[in-house]
């Protein structure tokens, strides 16, 4: 409850630094830290495209939902405002099998595509890509 | 523990000694016979799933009350139930798939057995952890764990006597079905359709666990255990031979070897006929462009000889499945009347929507109809042809990869899951826990990695519009007819296994958590909120002279998961994640035990 709250807080706080912000600061900020690009909330680069494919053909979603917010799985929403990179990779390459986590290393799409699969999910946890089915900016 | 491994020790001895007397039958078959028992997961060969106990009757089961509970001290879902025989009570749970011995007198623990199982094993049982029960005969328990390794168990002990493993979880195959005895074997299936695992029923020898035959869903005839000119199937409104390489025709190239069509439902067995029935799943993958032809023999009613495991006949409900439509549903004999002439039938309510109806000796195909009447994929079965009239825009294949094709009524989750129906020999009519949940659907290319998902299909979930609004419906069916005697709307799916009695009865559990008592026409009786989400099946025994009814709860399965997946655009769709996340308003996980009877006087 505690996590929800402060995630809807956190949600409120970006949606004010976009509209202080406004188009001017937008691309800066992506630059320096977003792995991936967007517009319109559905449309993004040609990497980031592919790893919400690597997300579909894994069928991720079985687990962590369609909207990433967690049903057998643990909210990635939330998990990616705490991992770091190196911590996502390892953990989908690797699995926590333990917990249930498959270990993905075995997957070339997976391997090939980590970057980009944790670009899509960087997007999704920052609230900037919609979730459900995206297509390639400009095209 | 010692006292366990020492009867391990010198029980072949014993068993040396016993087989002989017993080695051309089992004890289960006279066991169901006595209504005090539930000897068998659906209470008899037949999976009647029905009681002549009758002490709880329609007139009096509002006074229904606890009369004890049982944690399993397990969480996820709890589907199937537990066997009572004599004064023990025989309770399982999901992974790790623990095994209790209660005396019925006391509620105390005689044995337990929890198998050591690699923990790899949950992912690729992505996204549950169920299995639906243990079976019993002579003095044996058999449980099929998660790792398909089948397992039987001494009765009085908790001893193990022997194991076989029957796949590898390495390649996506595990286990959730109960083991099934029929005569003196035991049957087991496989898991694994979204793994691109290749479907098969294997037949063990009750005593040593030896494979006795290994029948498969695809391939070449002699693995099929087919004879092209002996096995029927429905042809131009006839029984016909299905000919040579019937499997490898219709596949291309070798996609039969990730072919699915897996067999993890609950089969039955009919000993005059000496023919075991049971039902094929989805063919792999989920994206229908990447298997051409009708994938032959998933999605299939299979009837073999329980003795040489040769099929004497198969019926494909769906062929070239765009749908994820399994047909691994229970397979129900009933000797009733079918359109005015009494048949030794089959009944079959399939995930595609339509309620089936065959001659169980001959295979001949009898009736099939809606027992939805949202269902939309098809518009009738063909009675000729046996095969159902796609329409063409809910079409997934027509509508190709990377299309959305919505609206689709049933969805993935089928108007019914494994959730089994009871069929009341009283009135001669099936009650049958329903969805009543639709679908968007949007198949894509995928590439088989062994052990990873192989599914290729993206799904979004939601309850039939323009209806009541919720997920489920309790109905009422007549197999002789075809048609909906009555249907009593439920906000959720109804995900529990039915029971009725020769009390006037019929019971089953919501995934609220509900055990709900409704009368023959429908009308609700008695209900109790339960500890968790039900998706277990109830059952009823009798001990000193009164009867008991039981409901496993624990939350999970497919639906308790609410898989709703693939939203279009933005927050669209979100609707039907919601259709489920309601739970979370109602209910939360645990398996729990209740057990429920009438106060003494």
């Amino acid at each position: 409850m505690n996590r929800l709250t402060n995630g809807a807080i956190a949600g409120a706080a970006c949606r004010t630094l976009a509209l202080l912000c406004g188009f001017a600061c937008a691309p800066a900020f992506a630059a320096d830290t977003a792995p991936y690009q967007v517009a319109e909330g559905n449309k993004v680069d040609a990497q980031t495209l592919s790893g919400w494919k690597t997300w579909r053909a894994m069928a991720c979603e079985r687990c962590h939902g369609a909207a990433q917010e967690g049903m057998v799985g643990p909210s990635l929403v939330n998990s990616l405002k705490v991992l770091s990179k190196d911590e996502f990779k390892a953990t989908v390459l690797k699995g926590r099998i333990d917990k249930g986590m498959p270990n993905f290393d075995s997957s070339k799409m997976v391997s090939e595509n980590i970057d980009n699969l944790y670009a899509y999910l960087k997007g999704r946890s920052d609230g900037k890509i919609e979730p459900g089915r995206l297509q390639e900016i400009g095209k | 523990m010692s006292f366990s491994t020492r009867l391990i020790r010198w029980w072949p001895c014993l068993a040396l000694a016993v087989v002989p007397a017993f080695a051309a039958t089992s004890d289960v078959e006279q066991l169901t016979k006595d209504p005090k028992n539930w000897a068998m997961q659906s209470g008899n060969l037949a999976n009647h799933r029905y009681s002549e106990l009758k002490q709880i009757t329609s007139k009096n089961a509002r006074n229904l009350q606890v009369a004890w509970t049982f944690s399993t001290g397990v969480l996820r879902g709890h589907e199937g139930g537990p066997l009572v025989v004599g004064d023990t009570m025989y309770i399982h749970s999901p992974f790790p798939n623990k095994v209790f011995a209660l005396s019925l007198e006391d509620q105390s623990i005689r044995w337990k057995y929890e198998p050591k199982q690699d923990a790899t094993v949950i992912p690729v049982m992505c996204c549950d952890t169920v299995n639906r029960g243990v079976a019993y005969a002579n003095g044996k328990i058999f449980l099929q764990q998660a790792d398909t390794t089948l397992v039987a168990l001494d009765a009085k002990t908790g001893a193990e006597l022997w194991k076989n493993k029957v796949g590898d979880p390495k390649l996506g195959e595990t286990t959730t079905n109960t083991p099934h005895v029929f005569k003196d074997k035991v049957l087991t299936g496989i898991s694994g359709g979204e793994f691109g695992v290749r479907g098969r029923v294997t037949a063990h020898d009750m005593n040593t666990g030896k494979i006795l035959w290994k029948a498969y869903s695809t391939g070449p005839d002699n693995e099929l255990m087919v004879d092209p000119a002996k096995t029927m199937t429905w042809t131009d409104g006839k029984m016909a031979p299905i000919g040579p390489d019937s499997s490898l025709k219709t596949w291309k190239g070798d996609q039969w070897k990730l072919g699915g069509g897996t067999t993890w439902g609950w089969y039955s067995y009919d000993p005059a006929t000496n023919l075991v029935y049971y039902g094929t799943g989805n063919p792999s993958t989920w994206n229908p462009r990447q298997r051409p032809g009708d994938n032959k023999w998933s999605m299939t009613i299979f009837a073999r000889d329980l003795d040489t495991g040769m099929a004497k006949w198969v019926y494909q409900m769906t062929p070239h499945d765009e749908w994820d439509y399994d047909g691994v549903n229970e397979m129900i004999l009933a000797d009733i009347k079918v359109k005015g002439q009494p048949r030794k039938a089959l009944v079959h309510f399939d995930r595609n929507g339509f309620g089936y109806t065959l001659d169980r000796v001959s295979g001949e195909l009898l009736v099939a109809e809606k027992f939805d009447p949202k269902v939309n994929w098809a518009t009738h079965v063909d009675m000729k042809t046996g095969r159902p009239q796609v329409v063409a825009k809910y079409s997934t294949d027509k509508n190709g990869p990377d299309v959305n094709s919505k609206g689709i009524c049933p969805s993935a989750l089928g108007t019914k899951d494994q959730q089994p129906a009871s069929f009341n020999r009283k009135t001669g009519l099936f009650y049958v826990p329903t969805n009543h949940v639709c679908m968007d659907y949007e198949p894509f290319q995928i590439e088989y990695t062994a052990g990873q998902p192989y599914v290729g299909s993206t799904l979004s979930m939601y309850a039939a519009p323009n209806s009541h609004g919720g997920l489920g419906n309790f109905i009422a069916w007549d197999a002789g007819t075809g048609k909906i005697v009555w249907s009593k709307p439920e906000k959720f799916s109804v995900w529990s296994g039915a029971l009725s009695t020769a009390g006037d009865v019929v019971f089953y559990g919501t995934l609220e958590g509900y055990l709900k008592a409704v009368d023959l026409n429908g009308k609700e009786l008695w209900k109790f909120k339960t500890p968790s989400g039900i998706i277990g099946n109830v059952h009823t025994w009798e001990y000193k002279g009164k009867q008991y009814i039981g409901v496993l709860s624990g939350i999970g399965g497919w639906a308790g998961i609410g898989l709703a997946a693939g939203l279009t655009k933005g927050t669209e769709g979100l609707g039907a994640v919601g259709g489920y996340k309601d739970l979370a308003k109602y209910t939360e996980l645990g398996g729990v035990l209740t057990v429920f009877a009438l106060p003494d006087r």
